[in-house]
């Protein structure tokens, strides 16, 4: 299977009159974007900004990082969500880089949802603080959830994924300043000397806890709680066929942008054929009871084992329960003999003295670690904010809490509520260490 | 420049060597002994007091010694407190472990200490306080000296606090986050960390987990006894009973020691009050009215009588769990299982709170 990403670098991103993209510049008319945003007659509210990195802008609360593509050839975008159920991972996309859409509610937060900064101490913490980013904010009449901690955000999240195929569309026509391919044979198909090579596969549970329908990832449109794992090639996630879900406490989670642009994926398609052989990605999820964790854990280790992998890499979008999830896999994988290393967050407290994870296991002995979730945070004023600050302390936002948000705009959290944050998905530059 | 008192014990103080060991905490103005070398390395804090104390006396009668020397601080300007280096002495270890502690909760000043890895102190005490991984044996004088000025320094400085294998401290069972370019490592994505990891791991070479598991020591429970009347069975708690007068002084947290007491004169169980709790981890009331409910032994009796236990050991082993670290659980767990074992015992009942 062959994808091709033609990437177009954004230097810079305007409002004017016609939406294209010329030398670095994208143009977006604001109009013609919001009547797609309002395609949908459940968005009662929604404007258009930018906020580029160096901007004293904050947001919050954000639900959903997108990066604005369109498919060239060989499919559609957001199978099975935006568009008909069609596979993904073949053809051309078109993809704007250094950039991506930032999903933002105009008012209302909810458990999932995170803040970013685009300027100051903690621009660094999100990747987003260094990218180009179109921001919707947005709000809507979904009045069933609009007091309930846990919200589906499905009107705002479906604008944002209609937003990104419309802009993404005005690269359709035109030559990518380069060309990404990223290809693998089928696993029976290869040369002798990849296969040769030690054999992997990437593990990923994604968030799939809710057992109500709505809130949890969706693979090619189908919610990841009723679904078994099963084998995926990697060029269907960097070509959307997964998008991000609405549950799991922010700093933990990955967002579309992330899934599209996974970059333990990319490393081991470059590492295939050189060191590894890259067998491909098992597709597992998360559970909420024990027997279902179980029969996931056996299933991901069956299948890597009958796939001829030597190595697996586990990445878990989450914490606390999940972490269940993740060791038993661990432990399964190592029984059957498949040398395993896990990547995720861990949660030690404020004072960093509690366990780092809920389950321990001493096969798991090779993992990184991309953040503390409860790391506490004290954040200066930021001059705009787009969305509501106050949500953060009102909606139940992981991170924060009743008062937490002070009239001068400066705010406590913990990182809980800091955007995608640990950057599960490979992105993050942090670790945790013993003090 | 910050003031600094140090503590030392009789031999680094030039009092004697293991015939003073029982020598009385005493202060003297300015360095003694081994406490100079600290003051030519520092350059940002300044020993201006010595304690010296023998450890046989603050190994026997801590609390005294603990409560003379508190006292001797009193009223004294000090910054930081310093202990050591204990190498691997494991009484001068507990010894800079108990009076650090103490100073810390009483003046809240940093407190600073270092110690061999093999020294028991590191176990005991390492969640209360900077203990500087040190070396062996007093040759490592200097080394260990400049780690523990150096930290004194820094804290002088008020310099940012670094992860423990950076700083060279014991992991305090602390983690928190950091972007590796705080640390002054170069800032490699996750993603490169984890193939680089399952390479290294594919490869069978050396890497590092970013998250060391916690040893865990799981016991596999023991398969059932087929007939209680065939075998000696033995009483053990960790729910701190013991005679009233607690002649072993078995500590009621963090407990280093257990006792063995006969039991065999008790025909219907424990009486109180000869018998109590010195837990310090829960309420005493009951146990302390009825200490048969923390070890069974008037249901023991019961059985016995009805001819459906046989022989009952003679003792009862008991120690109190609340604060007691993994490792001195383990090892006194093994002393009594030794002792267990001397005596033909073949079941246990272990009894926790």
């Amino acid at each position: 299977m062959k994808l091709e990403i033609g990437k177009f670098f954004v230097k810079e991103m305007v409002f004017g009159e016609k939406t294209g993209y010329s030398k670095g510049v994208l143009t977006i008319n604001k109009e013609e974007a919001l009547a797609v945003v309002k395609e949908d007659s459940h968005i009662t509210e929604a404007e258009l900004h930018i906020a580029c990195p160096g901007d004293e802008i904050r947001m919050v609360p954000v639900k959903e990082a997108i990066e604005m593509r369109c498919k060239v050839s060989g499919g559609v975008m957001f199978p099975g969500v935006t568009n008909p159920v069609m596979p993904a991972g073949q053809g051309r996309t078109h993809a704007l880089k250094d950039c991506s859409l930032i999903v933002v509610g105009k008012h209302w937060g909810s458990f999932q949802d995170g803040l970013i900064d685009m300027a100051g101490p903690f621009q660094r913490n999100t990747i987003f603080g260094s990218l180009k980013n179109l921001v919707l904010v947005g709000d809507t009449d979904e009045e069933f959830e609009r007091h309930e901690q846990q919200k589906k955000n499905r009107a705002l999240r479906w604008a944002g994924h209609r937003l990104a195929e419309y802009v993404g569309k005005c690269v359709a026509a035109l030559e990518p300043e380069e060309i990404e391919t990223w290809e693998l044979e089928p696993v029976n198909r290869r040369d002798a000397s990849v296969q040769g090579l030690p054999s992997v596969v990437y593990v990923l549970q994604p968030q799939t806890q809710m057992e109500a329908m709505g809130y949890n990832t969706l693979v090619y449109g189908w919610d990841g709680n009723h679904m078994l794992p099963t084998y995926m090639h990697p060029n269907e996630l960097l070509d959307g066929a997964l998008i991000s879900g609405s549950f799991m406490p922010v700093s933990s989670k990955m967002s579309t942008y992330e899934h599209c642009n996974n970059p333990v994926v990319k490393r081991l398609m470059k590492e295939h054929g050189k060191t590894l052989n890259f067998l491909g990605l098992v597709m597992s999820n998360l559970n909420v009871a024990m027997d279902q964790k179980q029969r996931s854990a056996y299933m991901v280790a069956q299948m890597a084992k009958n796939l001829g992998a030597d190595g697996a890499i586990v990445a878990e979008e989450g914490y606390g329960n999940p972490d269940v999830d993740y060791i038993q896999t661990i432990v399964e994988l190592e029984k059957v003999g498949i040398k395993t290393v896990g990547i995720s967050n861990e949660c030690t407290g404020r004072d960093g003295g509690s366990q780092p994870l809920v389950a321990l296991d001493p096969a798991a002995n090779a993992l990184v670690s991309t953040g503390n979730v409860s790391q506490y945070f004290e954040l200066p004023p930021m001059k705009t904010v787009l969305g509501e600050l106050e949500s953060m302390a009102r909606d139940g936002l992981s991170g924060g809490w009743e008062g937490c948000v002070h009239p001068d705009g400066s705010l406590v959290m913990e990182n809980n509520g800091m955007f995608c944050s640990d950057h599960i998905s490979g992105f993050s530059v942090k670790t945790c260490m013993d003090y | 420049m910050l003031k600094a008192i140090h503590y030392i014990n009789q031999f680094f103080g030039q009092v004697g060597g293991e015939d003073m060991a029982d020598y009385e905490p005493e202060i003297r103005t300015g360095t003694v002994g081994c406490t100079q070398i600290f003051n030519t390395l520092a350059k940002d804090v300044e020993v201006t007091h010595t304690i010296i104390c023998g450890d046989n006396f603050m190994a026997s009668r801590t609390d005294e010694a603990l409560e003379r020397i508190l006292a001797m601080l009193e009223g004294k300007t000090f910054d930081i407190f310093i202990a050591g280096p204990a190498f691997n002495a494991g009484r001068y270890g507990a010894a800079c472990g108990q009076i650090c502690k103490a100073v810390k909760e009483k003046y809240g000043v940093p407190v600073i200490t270092s110690m061999n890895e093999e020294n028991p102190g590191v176990e005991m005490f390492h969640k209360d306080m900077y203990i500087f991984r040190g070396g062996n044996r007093a040759t490592f004088m200097k080394q260990d000296m400049e780690r523990l000025a150096a930290f004194a320094d820094k804290i002088a400085r008020g310099g940012k606090l670094l992860p423990a294998p950076m700083e060279g401290y014991f992991p305090r069972g602390i983690r928190h986050e950091v972007f590796l370019e705080d640390i002054g490592q170069k800032p490699v994505m996750a993603a490169d960390r984890v193939v680089d990891m399952m390479i290294a791991k594919l490869k069978g070479e050396p890497y590092q987990t970013e998250l060391p598991m916690p040893a865990l020591d799981r016991v596999p429970v023991a398969p059932a006894v087929k007939d209680l009347r065939k075998v000696r069975l033995a009483l053990v708690t960790s729910g701190g009973i013991v005679p009233r007068e607690n002649p072993d002084r078995i500590q009621s947290c963090s407990a280093t020691k257990w006792g063995k007491y006969d039991i065999s004169a008790l025909e219907k169980g424990f009486t109180a009050p000869e018998y109590k709790t010195i837990h310090a981890g829960y309420d005493p009331e009951q146990a302390d009215k009825n200490p048969n409910v923390v070890v069974p032994l008037d249901a023991i009796r019961a059985y016995q009588r009805e001819g459906r236990l046989g022989v009952v050991d003679e003792f009862f082993y008991t120690t109190v769990g609340t604060g007691t670290t993994q490792g001195e659980a383990a090892r006194m767990g093994r002393e009594i299982a030794a002792v267990l074992h001397e005596r033909n015992v073949e079941a246990v009942v272990l009894t926790a709170t």
